[in-house]
């Protein structure tokens, strides 16, 4: 009795997994139908006749290439920026007592309740004045901005001991050694998922592409598949999943690897 | 000598993310409360000085009272869909199954590593009412597919959903460890007494997991409201005639698509305001480690 009633819930979380899947399984499976196949055998998921062609197709409508490399550049400045600024500021509230610490802490902490809505115009402008319109560094600069990984970084900071640094001052070991050299290495698995998934929030980044890029030499990713999208229904779908195709490969790669990190840094950023 | 430069290393640390915060976030905000009293448009180079004409207009305008409501409706549904529904999953994974927890997890949170983007042009395909796979399999029962983007509460439902599609596991996985993190002899001394499941979860788990579920359900209003602005923009661009626009797109409309900034920061100061309030509320009920460096 008791057995059947736990299988029906298993049923539930089965439906809950095909609702998650299945939409990423068609588009994969539909790059690669021709056009009239997609149509007629929509509902197979393996398809009857493989082709490449909306690869090659793709391939010559857009600089596959070029926009790969503009997304996984943007993508690498943001993670590495981040990275940086969130370990110190995140060790520097871990080993100091100074002024003005929680108003400091309350500030990172309502970062994330800042509409980007409220930044758009301003950075904008400062953008253009600075000349990076439709650059690279242009998109990446403002989503530097962003106190996501110096909260993580603190709690896995505060799991390190007093003794091992203070061990470490007592020895006269200089600061920057005692972050080079103790902090980081300990740090390394929550380094490891933290970047990850800051290179795939920024590699799926939106917002700032569409308001700083407008020239398609320098679109990323989602600006491109974007393009191949229109309301009106005259939608090449099968080339559209092509291009969102090779969008989701390195997160899912990325995901692969590091999936065991990745889900623990991302419960320990909610447990408060 | 060694003292006082000890005393500046932990501002020295801060730097980099203060001249960040400053410039792309302290200042632009400034700037933005500064503009909400100007008519501009962007380039030209005087600013006409309004008062508060463009806060009257977010509260006056038929079009902005139109998107408010649009707005209030966003939040209804991305509640239920991006909070409840994932709430209720977990607490089934937790407390109902005791088999395949970590397979699930790790199965639920793949949508949330893809691009909105590709979200908003897989469910476009499925829910296409012509020639989708929905329309398809509805067709074969005689039923019709709407047109869905014809309709404002339509595209917002469809909007939600391909959020939803994306958020779910991730806030699935906030709220599985916010119940992971309940003491397990609490669980099992209701168990011994005898107490039915549900009683428990609504008596004692749901308000022990009270932190993790107002951050996780504040999370959801004031990201979800952001996160709908891409399908909103590949999808609808906020029509039919602003049915599916909320206040961060139509922000965004005023801006960069009608020239109008006034409008625009006013209508960013008044989101601001009222994401302020659920800060103030998640400070109370959630940032309990504050204290720490008080």
């Amino acid at each position: 009795m008791l057995k059947r009633k736990i299988n029906l819930w298993h049923i539930l979380l089965l439906l809950v997994i095909l609702g998650a899947i299945l939409p990423i399984l068609f588009m994969i499976s539909n790059s690669f139908k021709t056009l009239r196949d997609s149509y007629g055998t929509m509902l197979n998921l393996i398809p009857l006749h493989p082709t490449l062609e909306n690869y090659q197709l793709l391939n010559q409508q857009v600089n596959l290439l070029g926009l790969t490399w503009n997304t996984f550049l943007m993508a690498t400045m943001v993670t590495v920026g981040k990275l940086l600024t969130g370990l110190l500021t995140a060790y520097a509230f871990r080993s100091y007592q100074f002024k003005g610490k929680m108003l400091i802490y309350l500030i990172f902490v309502s970062t994330i309740f800042v509409p980007f809505t409220i930044v758009m115009i301003p950075n904008y402008l400062v953008i253009a004045k600075l000349n990076l319109l439709n650059n690279i560094i242009g998109v990446a600069l403002p989503q530097l901005c962003d106190a996501t990984g110096i909260m993580i970084f603190l709690k896995t900071m505060e799991k390190i001991p007093n003794s091992l640094i203070d061990a470490a001052k007592i020895d006269n070991i200089p600061n920057r050694r005692i972050f080079f050299n103790i902090v980081v290495p300990i740090l390394k698995p929550s380094i490891v998922s933290v970047g990850a998934i800051f290179f795939i929030n920024s590699w799926n980044e939106y917002v700032w592409p569409t308001l700083i890029l407008k020239d398609k030499a320098s679109f990323t990713l989602p600006l491109a598949l974007q393009n191949y999208i229109s309301s009106e229904g005259g939608t090449n779908f099968p080339l559209a999943m092509a291009l969102s195709t090779i969008m989701v490969i390195l997160p899912l790669i990325i995901y692969l690897i590091f999936q065991k990190y990745i889900l623990n840094s991302i419960s320990n950023s909610g447990l408060k | 000598m060694h003292n006082k430069n000890k005393r500046f290393l932990p501002f020295l640390y801060l730097l980099p993310t203060a001249i960040l915060l400053v410039v792309f976030l302290v200042i632009p905000i400034l700037y933005t409360f500064y503009l909400s009293f100007f008519d501009w448009n962007l380039i030209a180079p005087t600013k006409e000085f309004v008062g508060l004409r463009n806060y009257l207009e977010v509260f006056t305008d038929p079009v902005n009272q139109k998107v408010i409501l649009n707005t209030l409706i966003y939040i209804v549904f991305l509640v239920v869909l991006n909070f409840l529904v994932p709430y209720f999953i977990s607490l089934v994974v937790k407390f109902f199954i005791s088999k395949m927890q970590g397979v699930y997890k790790v199965l639920f949170f793949i949508p949330s590593l893809f691009s909105l983007v590709v979200g908003a042009m897989v469910f476009t395909w499925i829910l296409n009412p012509v020639s989708g796979p929905i329309a398809y399999i509805l067709k074969n029962f005689g039923i019709a597919m709407p047109n869905w983007s014809n309709s404002g509460i339509l595209a917002i439902t469809v909007i939600c959903f391909i959020t939803n599609w994306k958020v779910f596991g991730y806030n699935f996985i906030l709220l599985l460890t916010g119940l992971g993190s309940i003491p397990k002899n609490i669980i099992d001394a209701a168990k011994v007494d005898g107490i039915p499941k549900w009683r428990l979860i609504w008596n004692v788990i749901l308000p022990m997991n009270r932190g993790i579920g107002i951050y996780v359900l504040i999370l959801t209003i004031v990201q979800g409201l952001q996160y709908v602005f891409t399908p909103i923009n590949v999808i609808t661009t906020g029509g039919p005639y602003y049915g599916s626009s909320n206040m961060i797109y139509q922000t965004y409309l005023n801006a960069f698509v009608l020239y109008k900034t006034g409008t625009s920061s006013a209508l960013a100061i008044v989101t601001f305001v009222i994401f302020l309030i659920l800060l103030f509320i998640e400070i109370r009920f959630v940032e309990r480690k504050a204290k720490n460096y008080a």
